[in-house]
């Protein structure tokens, strides 16, 4: 079983600790993305996968092996680095063959890996050409040529599409998605861009501040994200927050603020937290805009409408904080020119406890 | 009616008379040179006065002596000045290669310039790769500071720790062969070991400092390329051989181009430091021949012929250099 084991990983400069103690179970054939903001402890992470940084305490495994004091090259991994790692002096042949050459393979094997990797990855016609003549696409498929040319156990993507533009990474999303479906090679990649970890994993590692947050598939951390932090940072735009306090009303809880409510589920950890200061987790794509009177409309005011084709993205504020509405625009082009509120169904809104940053419990939305 | 397409314009014009206005008024847009040279000054000032002091340096000391480069072609006196001496061709080139001491001279500078290429130009290299192999930060720190040292120490100096080390009555080098039971030998006054010692004591003085820009290089390779060859199972050996030396070659390239077009100019002052007529079978070079006629022989229209002939065999070898390196490096200087 080609999996990765992480117990208790600890990385420390000195007195200083970055990587607070990680447990992390990556099956066979996985594909893991690490996310979280820059200096969380992702890239530390994988690197201490790789074995490019020295573990300072837990114990890590690869494919059932202990590796903590094996060298980079025996623990059968492949990296593909930010800025491609290319060998500039080298043409995209030399290149994916390094590692094999490097391993003293016979010229044959070499020439048929080269030829079959160039092949998968649409880079044949450009073998003979140096990583300068070609665009950071094709850059980018030679960097990860010279990754699975070796086929390894495990591939390690450290923020492989940072450098490349907004269309090409979207392309380059799918063509890495597309290679793992093929190979079905365990994988582990580390990003801080949220729409990459959701259109690439089988499960998302969020982590903030050298811990993880939350470990789980894109959907369950999306609908059921267990604290602020990670419910702020997936989604695009972020999940709204807002300070509330909770409140008996005719219908079960309630949350009050400015004069205002929302109806809350009825399950008995917001039914017994009558008093309590929460703050509500509202997706901007779970309310519906209103332009009418309604008992449960949620009042705004609305700064700006912008159009996006097929949808809109209302830019509004309540409480005087920023609050972010997505909504289709599709035969409801009427409603959008004169917004007064939303409506919201009670068990989309997430409650988190105001203190903790915690989600109260039994708030489970099922996909 | 006919069916051919309307080619005029609103105001009844064919194309090309449009186009002919549209390339008109995109001409009177565009400022002219003078206007765009003038802009430029006017926005970069302050870096043409710091340039001031290289432009003054350049005319006064290497465009304005130029003037005096037509005495190599006259037979030139002091008393009638550089205008009125008269023309004699080249009668001081058909001199100097009928001399038998420029002959020697043109030699010596060949070898010793020979030897310093093979022996010096590598030195840096790889006192460069082996410092970036020190891992210990003190240990590389004080290394360095004990190979920079030398070039900071006068020419006069140096060679006097040479003549002082190879002497035959207190010197290191011969009590140490003393110690091996072998006679003392006065090295500098034997024509055979003048070229190693004036080579070596080169490469001593200045391969640490010269090391600075091959360091430089190497600090500006990607760390990452590091990183991938160790994750591909690269030793340290193959990524000084497969990384870091491919990754400052044009550095290297570059280096040798500037010192094949300084071939001829042997450090003249540490030959006249430490050579004697007793070495000058092997030491004297063109430059020390040139300041022995020109200055001290007082012919210095043969002399002035001699610096020319050094200088054209310069360009030509610095010109050489850079067509061959463009044609199958691609690196240049221009």
């Amino acid at each position: 079983m080609s999996g990765v084991r992480l117990e208790g990983i600890v990385k420390a400069y000195g007195a200083v600790q970055v990587v607070h103690g990680i447990d992390l179970e990556v099956q066979e054939q996985e594909f893991v993305v690490l996310v979280g903001p820059s200096g969380c402890g992702k890239s530390t992470t994988l690197r201490m996968i790789a074995g490019l940084e020295e573990i300072s305490e837990g114990d890590l495994t690869i494919d059932g092996r202990h590796v903590n004091r094996v060298a980079p090259k025996d623990r059968d991994v492949a990296m593909v680095f930010q800025n491609y790692a290319l060998y500039p002096h080298l043409n995209v042949a030399d290149n994916i063959a390094f590692g094999l050459r490097i391993r003293k393979e016979s010229k044959e094997t070499i020439a048929s890996s080269v030829e079959e990797v160039g092949g998968i990855l649409g880079l044949t016609p450009y073998l003979e050409r140096r990583p300068a003549d070609l665009s950071g696409g094709q850059r980018q498929r030679v960097a990860m040529g010279r990754a699975i040319v070796r086929r390894p156990k495990v591939f390690l993507f450290d923020e492989p599409l940072s450098n490349l533009d907004a269309k090409l990474r979207t392309q380059m999303r799918a063509e890495i998605k597309r290679l793992h479906k093929r190979l079905g090679v365990t994988s582990i990649y580390v990003t801080h861009d949220q729409v990459e970890a959701m259109t690439l994993a089988d499960r998302i590692v969020v982590m903030h501040d050298g811990r993880i947050e939350q470990i789980g598939s894109p959907m369950d951390l999306f609908l059921n994200p267990k604290n602020t932090f990670v419910a702020g940072f997936l989604g695009s735009p972020p999940m709204n927050m807002v300070k509330a306090t909770i409140a008996a009303g005719d219908q079960g809880p309630v949350a009050e603020f400015d004069g205002q409510r929302v109806q809350l589920q009825q399950i008995p950890s917001l039914t017994n937290a009558v008093g309590t200061e929460v703050i509500l987790g509202i997706r901007p794509e779970f309310v519906s805009v209103a332009n009418q009177d309604d008992p449960n409309l949620v009042g705004l005011d609305v700064d700006l409408v912008e159009t996006l084709g097929s949808e809109a993205l209302i830019h509004a504020s309540l409480q005087g904080d920023s609050f972010v509405i997505r909504t289709d625009t599709v035969g409801q082009m009427h409603v959008l020119d004169g917004i007064k509120g939303f409506t919201i169904e009670p068990h989309l809104v997430k409650v988190f406890d105001a203190k903790s940053g915690e989600a109260l419990p039994g708030q489970v939305l099922k996909q | 009616m006919s069916n051919d397409p309307d080619f005029t314009g609103a105001g009844g014009a064919t194309t090309e008379e449009l186009v002919f206005d549209a390339k008109e008024a995109q001409r009177r847009r565009k400022p002219n040179t003078m206007q765009r040279v003038g802009d430029h000054l006017k926005r970069e000032w302050q870096l043409y006065v710091m340039l001031v002091p290289t432009i003054l340096w350049l005319v006064i000391f290497l465009y304005k002596p130029m003037y005096g480069l037509q005495i190599a072609f006259k037979d030139y006196s002091i008393f009638r000045g550089v205008a009125n001496s008269p023309w004699i061709g080249l009668e001081h080139f058909q001199t100097l290669f009928g001399n038998d001491q420029f002959i020697r001279a043109l030699k010596n500078t060949i070898i010793i310039s020979f030897y310093g290429l093979i022996f010096g130009f590598p030195m840096p290299i790889l006192l460069a790769l082996m410092f970036n192999e020190i891992l210990k930060q003190t240990f590389k720190k004080t290394a360095q500071t004990i190979v920079y040292l030398p070039h900071f120490v006068s020419s006069v100096i140096i060679a006097g720790i040479v003549i002082t080390a190879f002497s035959p009555s207190a010197g290191i080098v011969n009590t140490i062969l003393g110690w091996f039971g072998v006679d003392p030998v006065y090295f500098l006054t034997k024509p055979e070991w003048f070229r190693p010692i004036f080579v070596g004591t080169g490469i001593w003085q200045e391969a640490g400092f010269q090391s600075i820009v091959y360091l430089a290089a190497i600090a500006g390779v990607s760390p990452t390329l590091y990183e991938s060859a160790v994750v591909d199972g690269a030793s340290r050996w193959q990524m000084m051989w497969k990384i870091t030396l491919p990754s400052i070659l044009p550095t290297i390239i570059i280096m040798l181009i500037i010192r094949i077009g300084n071939m001829l100019e042997v450090s003249f002052e540490m030959i006249i430091l430490l050579y004697q007529p007793a070495t000058y079978e092997t030491a004297d070079v063109v430059n020390t021949f040139i300041y022995r006629q020109g200055i001290q022989g007082g012919q210095y229209d043969l002399a002035a012929a001699a610096g020319l002939f050094n200088a054209v065999v310069a360009f030509v070898l610095v010109m050489t250099a850079n067509a061959i390196s463009k044609r199958y490096s691609r690196t240049s200087l221009w």
